[in-house]
């Protein structure tokens, strides 16, 4: 055999959840990340703790990628699902490594030029408690010489991965490791000498970070010490990494009874002087509408996390989707003031949260931070980063001193800019009333015409105000086609490298990532306006991005959505085809 | 003394001559002067609801909660301020009906905050409605809802009383207890107060025979939880309802160093090294170290209060 050169690689590790997908693609993620390879890990779950199809993905690549190849290279594939599952998207020159316990691989599945391993892992792994880690040691031995690996390195990577463990624990390990090597050596797969040979990535540090962690990590670094959630499929990460984190720096994060106590929560701390966030999903999302509303009209400052998955209603919880836009965009009873922010990966979700912390107390409203199952849970390695960036900006937050020197204090006085200086609760001299009641200018409950417009004026005011501060997005492709291309999110990767692939079959496109979906600001509309026809790729199923860029007064008929809502991430060949196709090139 | 600008002229009530609210007010305006609360270190939450204006009469810091919200906006304030006194106020519809899972979490959570409950068995800025605490009446064979009862019977709470609107002395010294018990950072402080509603569910001649005066019952121990549950169960089968300090539960010792979240350093300049060990739990070095097995996004270990729920629905 000889190394074929490679620079992308991609694999997918499946069978029934609790088989150890995850580990195995862990371990693998540990291997080529050490050669300085990028990666993009992700996974598909079932709604449940044990069994089930379950699988995890491995994309390294030199090139950063933000989404999973076309075709996976390599399909280790733990049962007959999950060659049911990954066979449709194997390269037709593919590797399969199958357990075999239960008999051969369904050929029938795979390209005629795969080539299947199959391994009786229940005949070579050791049969007891702990088959199945020996098991995904040994699959990793032989995964590891076909990706080209030494023996050696893969040996380091396991250790490492596995030095808590106790001694003879990991020497199990290593001696199926071992057994593994000698399975490949019996197949012909000796070390250095695989199908590929993986090209060296880039020395220097990189995180190998989610997008939840990044939003935790970026709330706290913001200065956010105050969190409250409901635990929820894909949001519950963001509680638990501050669970964990905030009490280190005296704050606090709670486990709240519902969704509705969690924005309360959150939002009485913001009046206190705390700043605050929560995180939800959908259906959480819509539990707090009111409370949404409530901010815009209270003028309180809080940071709402949505980390969008299948709907409508509970959906499908583990399960990608942008389509929540609507309810995010316009949701809530009454006319507020909003911002919603959408990172495209976790270098962003950092960026925007930090942002997105230091915008609400600057307006004093609501600022959405729109992410989806994808951006949310799937692990991509990122630039570490920068906290020379980070930094604290409390807006118009008065001090005692500060009020000591005014002759008055009104809580809702209207100002040009539409934001009134405020006083967090406990600061002396700075007594004043908060409710959601339209109200005058001392916060006592008004409903005389005059003042309620001038309330209402000030209100939505703020955004203009802050709209220069809103992330733009970011483009790429060709500035000057004549055809667009808008993706966010979880689509960002994806339209990114479908560019790529469309320049090449000559249709250059101009691209944009928004990172900011409401208010549509000019980046969007610029594009649009260059553009005769403009793809805006989403998934959901009705074009939500499209009716509200429509709702902006961006001409809808050069809109053309691409959408999509089964609940599984578009790859960038599929999309560049399909683009193509409508193109009729 | 600093000082301080010109605020809010605190209003005058919007309450019908003769509610029950105007000795809930009293009471509360005495308890703080008594214990000589700054204004500025006073919060008053307030529900939807006649009660719920009770937070624009007295100078202090005031909100208006979403309906049924007060609890968690009030657990909000107290858990990122410790220094402040919080007081949440609401009536039977906001704390029995659309709220009521929050108080039974108050309970559980235990804040220390007091909470005042205005219970006249009616909606009445909605026009006289009835409530889930009105005793009797009720159609279907429907009953009522004892809060007094629900928190004793919740194995956390630590602070149970009645007042009446009707006996001020006692509802004053109460709202007092209240008060220093959230202060003291015992706990969440609960105090029913039946408070009639003289224009939809006049009450007073009602309670006035249906009380039963605790401080009159040389039998009730305040600190006997168990003997207070079936003293009030027991009244509750006749129609009848226990007023005074129920149920207060003994000091556990000095108060814990509570996090103040609102006061806790955020410039991110002085916090830098503790943020960056953060990050190096994720930072993969190429060529150099293999990586670290213990990262976060991999870790088994969960923080105890939560449970993992990555692969799984809710």
């Amino acid at each position: 055999m000889s190394p074929r050169a490679v620079d992308d690689l991609c694999l997918m590790v499946a069978g029934q959840g609790g088989d150890g997908s995850l580990t195995l693609v862990n371990l693998l993620g540990d291997l080529l990340a050490g050669r300085g390879l990028e990666l993009y890990q992700a996974r598909n779950v079932a709604s449940r703790i044990k069994g089930g199809h379950a699988a995890a993905y491995l994309r390294a690549s030199t090139a950063r990628r933000g989404c999973l190849a076309d075709r996976f290279d390599l399909l280790l594939a733990f049962d007959e699902e999950a060659v049911e599952q990954g066979g449709p998207r194997l390269a037709e020159r593919g590797y399969v490594i199958y357990d075999a316990s239960e008999g051969p691989a369904p050929g029938e599945r795979l390209p005629a030029a795969a080539t299947v391993l199959e391994v009786p892992f229940g005949r070579l792994a050791v049969r007891d408690l702990r088959r199945d880690l020996y098991k995904n040691s040994l699959a990793f031995g032989l995964a590891a010489r076909l990706v080209g690996a030494s023996d050696a390195e893969a040996e380091a990577t396991l250790r490492a991965s596995l030095r808590r463990l106790a001694a003879p624990l990991i020497e199990a390990n290593v001696r199926a490791l071992r057994r593994g090597f000698e399975y490949a050596d019996e197949r012909g797969i000796l070390a250095g000498r695989g199908p590929w040979a993986l090209a060296q990535g880039r020395p220097g540090e990189r995180l190998l970070i989610s997008g939840n962690e990044a939003v935790a990590f970026g709330f706290m670094v913001a200065g956010g010490r105050f969190f409250a959630g409901y635990p929820i499929t894909p949001a519950s990460e963001i509680l638990e990494r501050l669970a964990a984190w905030l009490p280190e720096v005296g704050g606090v994060a709670l486990q709240a009874e519902d969704e509705l106590a969690a924005i309360n929560l959150a939002l009485g701390a913001a009046m206190a002087g705390a700043r605050a966030m929560t995180a939800s999903s959908g259906p959480g999302i819509a539990l707090m509408q009111e409370g949404v509303g409530h901010l815009g009209s209270a003028e309180i400052g809080l940071v709402v996390v949505d980390c969008q998955r299948a709907g409508p209603s509970t959906g499908m919880p583990t399960k990608p989707e942008q389509s929540d836009l609507g309810m995010l965009a316009e949701g809530a009873n009454g006319d507020i003031p909003r911002v919603v922010l959408a990172p495209g990966d976790p270098g962003d979700a950092f960026e925007l949260t930090v942002l997105a912390v230091n915008l609400a107390e600057r307006y004093q409203g609501p600022v959405y931070l729109a992410l989806d199952q994808a951006v949310s849970q799937d692990a991509v390695t990122v630039p570490r980063f920068d906290l020379d960036t980070a930094r604290v900006d409390r807006g118009r937050l008065l001090t005692e001193a500060d009020l000591a020197g005014m002759d008055e204090y009104r809580r809702y006085l209207v100002t040009s800019e539409g934001i009134s200086p405020w006083a967090p609760f406990g600061t002396f001299g700075g007594q004043h009333l908060v409710t959601g009641n339209e109200r005058d200018e001392w916060g006592r409950v008004s409903t005389q015409p005059a003042n309620r417009a001038r309330m209402m004026e000030k209100r939505l005011r703020k955004l203009e105000t802050v709209r220069p501060d809103l992330p733009r997005g970011r483009r790429f492709g060709d500035p000057a086609a004549e055809v667009g291309l808008l993706g966010f999110g979880m689509e960002t990767g994806v339209v990114v490298e479908a560019a790529e692939r469309l320049a090449a079959a000559g249709l250059p496109v101009r691209g944009l990532q928004p990172r900011t979906l409401r208010p549509v600001l000019e980046d969007v509309v610029d594009l649009v306006s260059a553009c005769r026809r403009v793809y805006v790729v989403e998934h959901n199923a009705t074009g939500q991005y499209a009716r509200i860029l429509a709702g902006a007064g961006i001409p809808a008929e050069r809109l053309e959505s691409v959408l999509r809502y089964d609940g599984v991430p578009f790859r960038p060949g599929e999309l560049a085809a399909e683009i193509l196709e409508r193109e009729g090139a | 003394v600093t000082a301080m600008p010109r605020t809010y002229p605190p209003a005058v009530p919007i309450w019908c001559a003769g509610c029950g609210h105007f000795a809930v007010l009293n009471a509360l305006r005495a308890a703080i002067r008594d214990l000589e609360i700054p204004a500025h270190e006073t919060v008053i939450l307030a529900g939807i609801g006649c009660s719920g204006t009770i937070q624009n009469y007295l100078g202090t810091y005031g909100y208006h909660a979403l309906h049924g919200r007060v609890l968690p906006a009030a657990t909000g304030v107290a858990l990122a301020n410790p220094d402040l006194t919080v007081i949440g106020a609401g009536g039977d519809g906001d704390g029995y009906a659309i709220g009521v899972g929050h108080l039974v979490h108050a309970f559980r959570r235990n804040p220390s905050l007091t909470y005042i409950l205005m219970n006249n068995e009616t909606y009445g800025l909605t026009k006289g409605q009835r409530s889930p605490s009105r005793l009797g009446e009720w159609g279907g064979g429907e009953g009522w809802l004892d809060g007094p009862l629900l928190g004793l019977s919740i194995p956390s709470s630590t602070f149970v009383a009645r007042g009446y609107s009707g006996w001020f002395d006692q509802l004053r010294r109460l709202t007092r207890e209240a008060l220093e018990h959230a202060r003291a950072k015992r706990g969440f402080a609960f105090l029913e107060v039946v408070s009639p509603c003289v224009t939809y569910q006049d009450t007073y001649p009602r309670w006035e025979q249906a009380l039963h005066d605790l401080d009159a019952d040389p039998s009730h121990d305040p600190q006997d939880r168990a003997g207070a549950f079936a003293l009030a169960a027991e009244l509750a089968a006749e129609g009848r309802l226990p007023a005074g300090l129920l149920y207060r539960a003994p000091p556990t010792g000095p108060p814990a160093d509570l996090p103040a979240p609102a006061r806790a350093p955020i410039d991110p300049a002085q916090l830098r090294p503790r943020y960056e060990a953060i990050l190096d739990r994720y930072a993969l070095r190429p060529g150099g170290a293999p990586p670290e097995p213990a990262q976060p996004s991999r870790a088994k270990a969960r923080p105890a209060e939560v449970r993992s729920l990555d692969e799984t629905e809710r």
